[in-house]
């Protein structure tokens, strides 16, 4: 099984194709899409009609579109993500976004980070150096 | 949270975990037999509509909580797709995966409650 992960990792592309740039790629996408929703389904919100639980009304918003076609270039770099990456692997390295969001904040909006935050951010950067130390070693003796 | 809340918020997580898992196969077929296949095209299909379902869910939930509310749900999603990957998929999961996996998901839920 190892081997199998090893050969993976070995025959994957390179240039605009390598899977790791299209990580990056979905991981960006998916960060902006994630504001975009957020502000879309706010400025839309009905919550007092029954279907708004399906969240159809959030189509209204034109900010919602934006958010679904950046989900959708992140959907196609993700499909070719899994196609040379093991899930238990790309997965959890994409969740990089979650405290990409709370960073992009303090750095660019100036907002401030509660102690308790840095405590989950440090745990999700030393998880992230975790699942990727085995990856970084295979492509150090290619 | 009302029950019905969190019976949507379970809905959405099932939805996306179980189409990862489907997606994950789909491409991985791929690469033995190609693109023009029918199981390989029922499988993306599978997998985008329920991908759909838990978008549309999700998009629902954030008009009535905040998405710091709803991230830590999403954080378990980690977790969740290591271990199915590990049982459904025969994915080789390491102790140093398992913990990188779990310190992650604890990450997401401390930056989501803080």
């Amino acid at each position: 099984m190892t081997n199998n992960r090893q050969r993976q990792t070995q025959t994957r592309p390179s240039g605009f194709a390598n899977p790791w740039l299209q990580l990056a790629l979905s991981v960006a996408c998916v960060l902006l899409s994630e504001f975009l929703l957020k502000r879309g389904a706010t400025e839309v919100a009905n919550t007092d009609s029954a279907w708004s639980w399906t969240g159809v009304n959030g189509l209204a918003s034109p900010l919602v579109w934006w958010a679904i076609l950046l989900i959708i270039a992140s959907f196609i770099s993700w499909l070719y993500v899994l196609r040379y990456i093991p899930i238990t692997i790309a997965f959890p390295l994409s969740r990089v976004v979650d405290i990409l969001v709370p960073l992009g904040c303090w750095i660019f909006l100036g907002e401030l980070i509660s102690p308790l935050r840095w405590c989950g951010i440090a745990l999700v950067v030393i998880g992230l150096a975790l699942v990727a130390k085995p990856i970084a070693q295979i492509e150090e003796r290619l | 949270m009302s029950f019905l809340a969190f019976f949507f918020i379970v809905v959405s997580l099932v939805s996306f975990v179980a189409a990862q898992l489907i997606l994950k196969r789909a491409m991985q077929a791929s690469r033995r037999t190609g693109f023009r296949n029918a199981q390989f095209a029922w499988k993306i299909a599978g997998g985008v509509v329920l991908m759909t379902i838990s978008f549309f869910l999700t998009l629902g939930l954030l008009q009535r909580f905040d998405l710091s509310y709803l991230y830590p749900f999403q954080g378990l999603s980690v977790i969740f797709i290591t271990l199915t990957a590990a049982v459904v998929l025969k994915e080789r999961v390491n102790l140093r995966l398992a913990i990188g996996a779990l310190l992650i998901s604890v990450g997401i839920v401390l930056v989501s409650l803080s």
